[in-house]
């Protein structure tokens, strides 16, 4: 019998990913506060609060529109921000590769603190590894962070009703795009900026134009595509998107097509997907757009009792389509 | 020469009330395109769409995949190949199984790109895995010359490029007519499929890729088959020029020659398969690294071979989306995103 | 088979071309095609142009 090892696969975000959160993590963590949401709610001593921790090992650590230091920050930021939690304190661990030269850590550190500003959120306290050379790709960065929750506030992947209208704050697929470009020696060079950003400014903004949100999930790893499968199981409802109403980048677009891949299964690093009723939705988008980060906030489709749990697309052509299910590792498709 | 907007397209096939017509699409990336548009949705009952072998990673024998496995394992070269191939089972293993074993294994876009690669890096044989159709061949032909123009010694290609024209010999049962694959016909001109309506009666029509293309395709296909005799058309004229693209045909002939071949599911083709000619062999990976003859062995249990002819659906097929999924896949119409296992998994077809 | 992508030719040089598809820019082998120039579209696979396709309908 073949040993079963972790595979690339299992961290993509899609799949393979929820199975081994759900067969070997959940298996052994699990308590009534273990949630499959971005973010735990908690009650301490009276106080409503939000926490969250992620790790971040993107390479290459330096690319168009940021680095691996605000990654870090935007990352647990819009972790809380989705469970509409104002984003408190911040703790960071750092393991660094011997070797890494010391001006890129500044860099990275400056980034943070700019990053963290932005948001009015503190880093508290840190810890630093450095391990030797090989050990690790460069420097792998880990924050965790506590939220206070808005007041009356509740939002959850399980909360989707039929007729909600779904919002993405922004144009699909533009952080792993870049990442793409940057990481695999395609050869193709595109203007195309990582989203990377902090959104709790957004969400904050939507809270007072409407508290009738019923989701918010940040759209990384795996990208719009994977986070709609997820809404679709979770809140045992059809999720139907207007292909045409979809924001891509032109440069998105283009590369995406050389390679055969769908941008709604890309990473997004600033970008959210947001479930409202009809009747907030309009005004939730108009916020948005004023927003320094939701320019391109758009309805992209709604949800629907049919079709649970799945996510169908029509088509430029008006014709039903199913999206295919988020699976593995995103290869690029030529021949 | 007609060319139908997507509405009268539309009606074209929907109005179609004749008897029961069967149409091959040849290309995978006809497949994949027509499911994403959902096009099938708007065919009614009478008219079928059969996916068939024009996938190259679906065609490309087990033993292909053992070959770049033992490459990468035994002899340690670095194993460039097309995303496509990745997920490909082999007898054993497969490129992604051994990339996590620590094997050498590199996506690129180009064979153009693993020359270079070879340049930069002397110290590694690099071996690109050549596999499509009219349309890819001439870029790997072109890598090899490439390679061969700069004295580059530390670059190969393992290859297993095909032809069509003997393949549309073995398939024209299977379907009433077929759309041929717009991208090979823009390399080999109109001559083949022409000669294919002119010595055997097979009809058939040239068609792009795009929601509008594909329609269009469709209703001249529909609007001919009435007329009860055998037909040709180009309906991809904003690309394939009558004449193809002599250049790129020339390039072929002059670094490859044809060979019989086998073909998954298809068994061997004679004539349908490419090898490089002598004066290329220092090119040759099998030749070079002195690869012993390998029949790889497919699961028993897999039925591509029928699914690329039309002669079962996938979902006919006992392992389909139990054993068998685009994660896991069994057979190699289930590993590429163009093959027709895979687009019904994923497109829930019906 | 074969993914293609209609792109506009941007730049020629030694048998290559810079190619740009709605932004996403690739240098690609020009070999294969006779008498491109800077603003032609061309259909490219696998990094070669395969045909120089009628600009109105490129995309």
């Amino acid at each position: 019998m073949e040993q079963k090892v972790v595979t690339l696969a299992h961290g993509a975000g899609g799949k393979q990913t929820a199975a081994l959160i759900h067969e070997v993590f959940e298996e052994h963590f699990k308590n009534p506060e273990f949630t499959a949401d971005d973010a735990a709610v908690l009650e301490m001593g009276g106080a409503q609060i939000a926490m969250s921790t992620d790790g971040f090992i993107v390479s290459p650590p330096f690319f168009n529109g940021g680095n691996i230091g605000k990654l870090s920050i935007c990352g647990t930021v819009n972790d809380l921000a989705c469970m509409g939690a104002k984003p408190e304190y911040l703790t960071c661990a750092f393991v660094i590769e011997e070797g890494f030269p010391m001006d890129q850590l500044e860099e990275i550190a400056a980034s943070m603190e700019k990053t963290a500003k932005e948001v009015g959120v503190k880093i508290i306290a840190g810890d630093t590894k450095v391990a030797g050379k090989g050990q690790v790709d460069q420097v792998f960065i880990t924050t965790a962070g506590i939220g206070r929750l808005t007041e009356g506030f509740a939002t959850s992947g399980a909360f989707a009703k039929p007729g909600d209208q779904i919002i993405v704050t922004g144009d699909v697929g533009r952080h792993g795009c870049t990442i793409l470009l940057a990481r695999e020696d395609l050869g193709i060079d595109a203007e195309i900026k990582s989203d990377c950003a902090p959104l709790w400014g957004a969400v904050e903004s939507m809270i007072e134009t409407s508290r009738d949100i019923h989701v918010i999930r940040d759209a990384t790893r795996g990208g719009v595509g994977t986070v709609l499968y997820e809404i679709a199981a979770e809140s045992h409802v059809g999720v139907r998107l207007n292909a045409a109403d979809i924001p891509v980048d032109p440069a998105v677009k283009g590369v995406c097509g050389m390679l055969g891949l769908d941008p709604l299964y890309l990473a997004n690093e600033g970008t959210m997907v947001v479930i409202a009723p009809k009747e907030s939705a309009d005004a939730l988008v108009e916020t948005l757009r004023k927003g320094a980060h939701t320019a391109g906030a758009a309805i992209i489709g709604e949800i629907t009792e049919e079709m649970a749990g799945k996510v169908v697309l029509t088509t430029e052509i008006g014709t039903q389509t199913m999206l295919p299910e988020p699976g593995g590792e995103l290869l690029p498709r030529i021949c | 020469m007609s060319t139908y907007s997507i509405e009268e397209a539309r009606q074209i096939i929907q109005g179609y009330d004749g008897p029961k017509i069967r149409i091959m699409e040849v290309c995978g990336t006809h497949t994949h395109e027509i499911f994403r548009l959902g096009i099938r949705s708007l065919l009614p009952e009478n008219i079928e769409l059969i996916s068939g072998p024009g996938c190259p990673v679906c065609v490309t024998q087990v033993g292909f995949i053992d070959e770049a496995v033992m490459l990468a394992m035994e002899h340690h070269a670095q194993v460039c190949t097309f995303g496509d191939l990745i997920r490909v089972p082999g007898t054993e293993k497969s490129l992604a199984d051994i990339r996590r074993e620590g094997a050498d294994v590199k996506m690129v876009y180009s064979p153009l790109d693993a020359v270079e690669l070879a340049k930069q890096h002397p110290e590694k044989e690099v071996v690109f895995l050549a596999v499509g159709f009219e349309t890819t061949t001439p870029v790997a032909c072109l890598a090899v010359k490439h390679a061969m123009a700069q004295g580059i010694t530390n670059f190969s290609v393992l290859v297993a490029n095909k032809t069509m024209p003997n393949a549309y010999q073995a398939l024209k049962t299977s379907a009433d007519a077929f759309l041929y694959p717009g991208h090979v016909n823009t390399i080999t001109g109109e001559s083949v499929c022409r000669d294919l309506m002119e010595k055997d009666g097979v009809s058939g029509v040239i068609a792009g890729f795009t929601a509008e293309e594909l329609l269009d395709a469709l209703a001249t296909v529909v609007v001919h088959i009435q007329e009860g005799k055998p037909f040709f058309e180009n309906c991809y004229t904003r690309v394939v020029r009558p004449e193809g693209n002599p250049k790129a045909m020339s390039i072929i002939d002059e670094v490859m020659e044809p060979c019989d071949t086998q073909w998954r599911g298809l068994g061997v083709i004679p004539g349908s398969g490419l090898k490089l000619r002598d004066e290329y062999a220092a090119y040759d990976a099998r030749k070079k690294f002195n690869l012993p003859r390998i029949e790889g062995k497919a699961n028993p249990a897999c039925r591509c071979g029928e699914v690329l002819q039309g002669k079962c659906k996938p979902s006919d097929c006992k392992v389909f989306g139990k054993g068998c999924t685009p994660q896991h896949p069994i057979g190699a119409c289930m590993v590429s995103n163009e093959g027709a296992c895979s687009a019904y998994f994923q497109y829930g077809g019906k | 088979m074969c993914v293609g992508l209609a792109a506009k030719v941007v730049g020629l040089k030694d048998g290559m071309a810079l190619v740009d598809a709605s932004g996403a820019k690739r240098e690609i082998s020009a070999e294969l095609i006779d008498d491109l120039e800077p603003g032609d579209y061309v259909m490219v696979h696998a990094g070669i142009a395969i045909a120089k396709i009628d600009e109105e309908k490129a995309s």
